[in-house]
């Protein structure tokens, strides 16, 4: 993480702009990406969990989303 | 019982000083003649006149209660209590017995061990207990002739073994009132239980209900409301007479009926109501998850942008399908189900066949992910619902940051081809729903460009934002130092960010107003 980039912050800039038909301020995109890993590390957290309910080794795509729906809908807005 | 014999009790009041003369005298006399002499001496009051009616003597008896209750020490008033707190259970060994008389072995064993647990709790000697067993016993072979004497027999007894007794007989004649009405109360609830019971009324209820909507304005309610029988004071008023009364009253009282019918029966009509609410809540996960990935996987072919048919059908679970429409024509036809996700019985049946069919979905999905990896590896392009084009997150980004969190959540970094397409498609909903979500915060303020407030203001909604953390910490804790350099250049707006968030929450269009 420290060596890279962490992000490609035009990406995500045109990415919101193309969902929400608006324009991003400079340095919006950073914050949203903060939320982007917020939501990543509890989706992820909670795939982890869900994968050691079920007796799987790693978090595998089963996992992910089955736990998807909730975690989309607790970073809803 | 005790009641019927009191006149004889003249004599032997003043003599009854000690039990174990009363025994013997019991023997010889009634039992309930011995109480009283000992009650009348552990009263303050002792003049109860011997020449008083029934009905004054009941009345002295109480009085005498309560001051015994006011005058007696601790101990003994803690007695009357647990009396009083017994006497139920005295009243179904009474009913025991009276109804014990007519069989005979059940009346020796009655009597025999209902002695005792009474004489436990409540005497001062057990002595007395052990000698006043057999005389009771030889009393009930004495008088097996007379068959109602009995259970005065074993009651006196009892009380005969209380010094303080003689407070508790007018109790008990208290009490018994009292838990007369409290036996009636015990004996209401299975009555409110039946009448919750053909809870079918609800359903009829609310026919009639209609009904009566549909008749208020016309006269002929009345007959409704008298076929459907719906509750007596309908029927009361009716049959008191005046039908304009009834007109009048009628709407109203079915609605009444319905509050109260509500009160009454609380469980029985709240549940199936909440019942359809709460299905329809708990149920949306899954009947978003599970339904909305069976379209796109069979539409999937015709969209070359996999993903975007993904997320726009998992929003359509959300009911944000009328822009997918515009934009997709094929989508619709198997979205129809999910145009309409108010109609409980389309999610339960939805329900139903997701559940069941979600193994198969699943696979569907992975071979359908499979293709479309081999399609995403070249470079897509994704179409949002405003028609904008737009680039996918690189995936590389997405499996760092998942590996890092999936590292710091204890599970093993490492995490499968498969599982990270579904996360790349879970990120891309997140940001089609984030996307959404800023959009009307900045349209709220009256902007047209997504602020950093928008974002802040979305993220304390998610509760990633609360008094305890403040933006700038999470920032501090995810973001790297370039970033977080980034953050702080506007130093006016960060600050004032920082001080809202530690100030709390501030309803966000306050905070719109003040950063524009």
């Amino acid at each position: 993480m420290p060596g890279h980039k962490l992000y490609p912050r035009a990406t995500v800039k045109k990415i919101v702009k193309a969902h929400s038909n608006c324009s991003v301020s400079k340095n919006a995109d950073v914050m949203i990406f903060l939320d982007y890993m917020l939501f990543m590390q509890n989706l992820v957290k909670e795939a982890s969990i869900e994968a050691k309910k079920g007796g799987e080794r790693g978090i595998t795509a089963r996992s992910v989303k089955k736990v998807t729906a909730d975690s989309l809908a607790k970073f809803k807005g | 019982m005790a009641r019927e014999s009191r006149p004889l009790d003249a004599t032997p009041r003043a003599a009854s000083a000690d039990p174990v003369s009363n025994f013997r005298r019991s023997l010889l006399q009634t039992p309930g003649s011995q109480r009283r002499p000992q009650g009348l001496s552990a009263s303050g009051r002792k003049n109860a006149p011997p020449t008083a009616t029934p009905h004054a003597r009941a009345a002295f008896r109480t009085i005498d209660s309560r001051r015994a209750a006011i005058f007696t020490p601790h101990r003994a008033r803690r007695k009357s209590v647990r009396e009083a707190r017994d006497s139920p259970r005295d009243l179904l060994l009474g009913l025991g017995r009276i109804l014990a008389k007519r069989t005979e072995p059940i009346v020796t064993s009655s009597s025999s061990p209902g002695d005792t647990p009474n004489h436990n709790p409540s005497d001062d000697d057990d002595s007395h207990e052990t000698t006043l067993g057999p005389f009771h016993m030889s009393y009930d072979d004495d008088d097996e002739a007379d068959i109602p004497k009995r259970p005065r027999l074993s009651l006196p007894i009892d009380r005969d073994d209380d010094s303080g007794s003689d407070d508790l007989v007018p109790h008990r004649s208290m009490l018994l009132d009292n838990e007369d009405n409290f036996t009636m109360q015990s004996v209401e609830m299975p009555r409110r239980a039946y009448s919750e019971g053909p809870g079918g009324r609800l359903s009829l209820n609310s026919t009639r209900m209609s009904d009566f909507f549909n008749t208020n304005d016309m006269l002929h309610s009345e007959d409704f409301g008298r076929e459907s029988g719906m509750f007596p004071p309908i029927n009361v008023v009716e049959e008191e007479g005046t039908f304009t009364m009834a007109d009048i009253m009628s709407p109203e009282r079915i609605e009444d009926g319905r509050r109260d019918t509500g009160h009454e029966s609380d469980f029985g009509i709240h549940v199936p109501v909440d019942l359809d609410d709460q299905t329809s809540f708990v149920i949306n996960p899954d009947v978003q998850s599970s339904p909305v990935r069976q379209p796109p996987d069979f539409d999937e072919p015709d969209f070359a942008p996999l993903e975007d048919a993904r997320s726009d059908s998992y929003d359509g679970g959300d009911g944000m399908d009328n822009h997918n429409f515009d934009d997709f024509g094929d989508l619709p036809d198997a979205e129809m189900d999910d145009e309409e996700p108010d109609n409980t019985l389309n999610e339960t049946t939805r329900m139903t066949a997701g559940n069941v069919t979600e193994t198969e979905v699943l696979t569907h999905a992975q071979r359908a992910e499979l293709r479309a990896a081999a399609a995403a590896r070249k470079k897509r392009i994704n179409i949002s619902k405003h028609g904008i084009q737009y680039p996918s997150l690189p995936t590389g980004v997405v499996k760092r940051l998942a590996q890092n969190f999936a590292k710091t959540s204890g599970a093993k970094g490492r995490i499968t081809p498969d599982a990270m397409n579904a996360i790349m498609q879970a990120s891309e909903w997140f940001f089609e729903q984030l996307g959404e979500d800023l959009e009307a915060y900045s349209k709220h303020a009256g902007r047209n460009t997504i602020n950093e407030s928008d974002v802040i203001t979305l993220m304390r909604r998610q509760r990633q934002i609360n008094p305890q953390t403040t933006p700038f910490a999470l920032a501090s804790r995810h973001l790297p130092r370039e970033l977080l350099q980034d953050l702080r250049m506007p130093p006016p707006v960060l600050s004032k960010k920082r001080r809202k968030a530690s100030e709390g929450a501030v309803p966000a269009g306050e905070k719109d107003e003040s950063v524009t």
